[in-house]
């Protein structure tokens, strides 16, 4: 218990850490006394790239980082599968038809309405898997989920792969862009849509956390501890859609955060405890993501790389690490 | 014996209907041959240059090209299905599909321009990491390392866009733009690999009943696994080298060669790659079509197959999810 909370607090702080570093490090690179000036006085020569560009990409990574974490603790436990993510659930596929449909056939949709209308996408993903799945309980409900979320992902897939079959070169490289996943020129209205998703996620997360680590134990028992297993599994999926179908409007799917989090929350303080690796778990993924974000636009400066990209080349071997270790599949 | 009739029916079916596909394909496209022409071309009385470049560079080695791929994919399936006992495994699990990618882009990059044989080394050489990484686990690991592969290829491709539309044609897949060329590097696999794989059938089988029953009835499982691997990941990789990592063709064909024939992988092999081979062509020919009439469809290379084939498999794919959660 102690010892969660101790690595909290220190994930917290290392949060804070690559936040500051975040908005310091750049194009022009600032000491913290010049970044406060930068960020109050609107005379100075970097205000408004300190305030409205590298402050909300910050905080956007801080926000989404914890709203996968907790869409990973949510999954994992409620379905009992170590290696349940996000991508089960189909939202970011549900997500990047829309992008791709209105990339591709150039729908005259203005900017501010497309996040809405991948957010429509990404939750429609969500839904569909969650209600196919239905409130059922037993040892067939998890396979459902894993068997329904692939179906799901493959036909957006499929789909996904017609649109750009029919696109031109430079409609591709955007939209390759957004599929990969990235933080890339995201701004205050970007940050507020994926709080007004992350927030109540979280907090709904934080609430339901005691009835999930019930799961844990195995459906009889949480049935003989009072718990309604179907309608607990049925919440936990609803509220890891909202913040993943979120996020994913928003950045794109921003591969193994979700999954990674709650693994490194999980050793890092010791437990299993599923609200203790909630409460560890969204400093842990806030973290993961800001800096992943800070390396993939610092590391081939001028060229940004898109976010997706540095996450998938830390998490799988960490995952492979996780994974293989185990008997033979 | 009604099994064995009716795999024999359908492959026989299967075969007169790729003769129909490649009687439209030589006939369907953008410059106008007559039955006759293509006739004379076939049997080498022509003295038309043009049509016979047409019709023997272009248009009889797509078609074929189609054919031999859709069946190498859909065996791979069968075989991959088979080690990791996972019905929704499919060549694509085994990363070899990013393989080919990263070979083509990497290889466009240094400037060599010889994008097959940089897919085909691409693909190999993912076979070869997923066989010494994966040995315990293939599917995670041919999953996991689909996604590093993926993600260095776009990494590539941030740092320089220009092979996007070169690679574009593996990741979705597209026979557009095939010639003789690629059909002479695909023929000798097809001649060998499909013997190979109908050869560990029994094998196959002994290995669906559960590791230990295979052992008790003296099969070598580990030699079965990795042979039975080593097949199916050399025959994803040459059908993606030719036709690029084509969508749901490795999945849907063995499920409905399944349904229809039950489980017998000496039955199974046969029928999922002449369903394989019907249904690429088949969809390649669709893709044609309409891509010819498509508006700007000179300016596009054309529809790639894998768009078609995606759109008719994801639906069967949910039908199949369905079935299976009854």
């Amino acid at each position: 218990m102690y010892r969660s909370l101790v690595v909290a607090a220190g994930a917290a702080a290392l949060l804070a850490a690559a936040l500051l570093t975040s908005l310091a490090v750049g194009a022009a690179t600032l000491s913290p006394p010049e970044l406060l000036l930068a960020l109050t006085d609107p005379q100075h020569p970097v205000h408004v790239s300190a305030l409205h560009v590298r402050l909300p990409r910050a905080l956007l990574g801080a926000v989404a980082g914890a709203g996968l974490a907790a869409a990973g603790v949510l999954l994992q436990d409620a379905l009992g599968n170590p290696v349940a993510g996000p991508e089960l659930l189909g939202v970011s596929s549900g997500a990047a038809v829309v992008a791709a449909t209105a990339t591709v056939l150039h729908l005259p949709v203005p900017l501010q309405v497309l996040p809405l209308l991948s957010l429509a996408g990404a939750l429609a993903a969500g839904l569909v898997v969650v209600l196919a799945v239905g409130p059922g309980s037993g040892p067939g409900a998890s396979t459902r989920v894993v068997l329904v979320g692939a179906a799901v992902t493959a036909a957006c897939g499929g789909v996904v792969v017609a649109v750009i079959g029919l696109g031109t070169e430079g409609d591709v490289v955007l939209l390759m862009r957004y599929l990969l996943g990235s933080l890339s020129a995201r701004g205050w209205n970007d940050l507020a849509v994926v709080a007004l998703g992350v927030v109540p996620a979280l907090l709904a997360a934080l609430l339901l956390t005691r009835s999930v680590a019930a799961l844990r134990l195995g459906d009889h028992v949480a049935t003989g501890l009072g718990v309604s297993v179907a309608r607990v599994r049925l919440m936990a999926l609803l509220v890891a859609s909202l913040a993943a179908a979120t996020v994913a409007a928003i950045c794109g799917p921003v591969a193994y955060v979700a999954l990674l989090a709650p693994h490194v929350a999980r050793a890092a303080a010791g437990t299993t405890s599923t609200p203790l690796v909630l409460l560890v778990a969204a400093p842990v993924g806030s973290t993961l993501l800001v800096v992943a974000d800070l390396a993939s636009r610092t590391a081939f400066y001028p060229v940004e790389v898109p976010v997706g990209i540095a996450t998938t080349l830390v998490g799988v071997p960490l995952l492979a690490l996780l994974t293989l270790r185990g008997r033979p599949a | 014996m009604s099994r064995l009739l009716r795999a024999v029916l359908l492959v026989l079916s299967a075969a007169s209907v790729a003769v129909g596909l490649v009687a439209a394909h030589l006939l369907v496209g953008r410059s106008e041959l007559s039955a006759g022409e293509v006739v004379e071309v076939l049997t080498g009385r022509s003295d038309h240059g043009a049509a016979r470049v047409i019709v023997l560079r272009y248009r009889l080695p797509r078609v074929l090209l189609g054919l031999g791929a859709g069946a190498l994919l859909a065996m791979s399936g069968v075989l991959v299905q088979a080690v990791v006992r996972n019905p929704l495994a499919e060549p694509a699990t085994t990363g070899v599909g990013s393989g080919a990618a990263l070979g083509v882009v990497a290889a466009t990059m240094l400037g060599f321009h010889a994008t097959y044989a940089a897919a085909l080394v691409g693909a190999l050489g993912a076979g070869l990491l997923l066989l010494l990484l994966g040995r315990r686990s293939p599917a995670v690991a041919g999953i996991l390392l689909g996604a590093v592969l993926a993600a260095v290829t776009a990494l590539l491709l941030v740092v320089d866009s220009s092979p996007t539309s070169s690679v574009m044609r593996w990741l979705v897949g597209s026979l557009n733009a095939r010639t003789a060329g690629d059909w002479s590097a695909l023929w000798p696999w097809l001649a060998t690999l499909p013997v190979a794989a109908w050869l560990l059938a029994p094998w196959m089988n002994a290995w669906a009943l559960g590791a230990a029953q295979a052992i008790s009835l003296g099969v070598p499982v580990r030699t079965t696994r990795v042979v039975v691997l080593v097949v199916a990941v050399v025959a994803a990789a040459v059908a993606i080298a030719a036709a690029g990592a084509v969508a749901f063709v490795g999945l849907v064909a063995p499920h409905v060669a399944r349904l229809l024939v039950g489980s017998d992988h000496r039955l199974l092999v046969p029928v999922s790659a002449a369903l394989g081979a019907v249904l690429l062509a088949g969809s390649d020919l669709i893709a044609f079509s309409v891509g010819i009439d498509l508006p700007g469809a000179r300016d596009v290379a054309g529809v790639p197959v894998g768009a078609v084939t995606a759109l008719l498999g994801a639906p069967v794919l949910v039908h199949l999810v369905r079935k299976e959660l009854r």
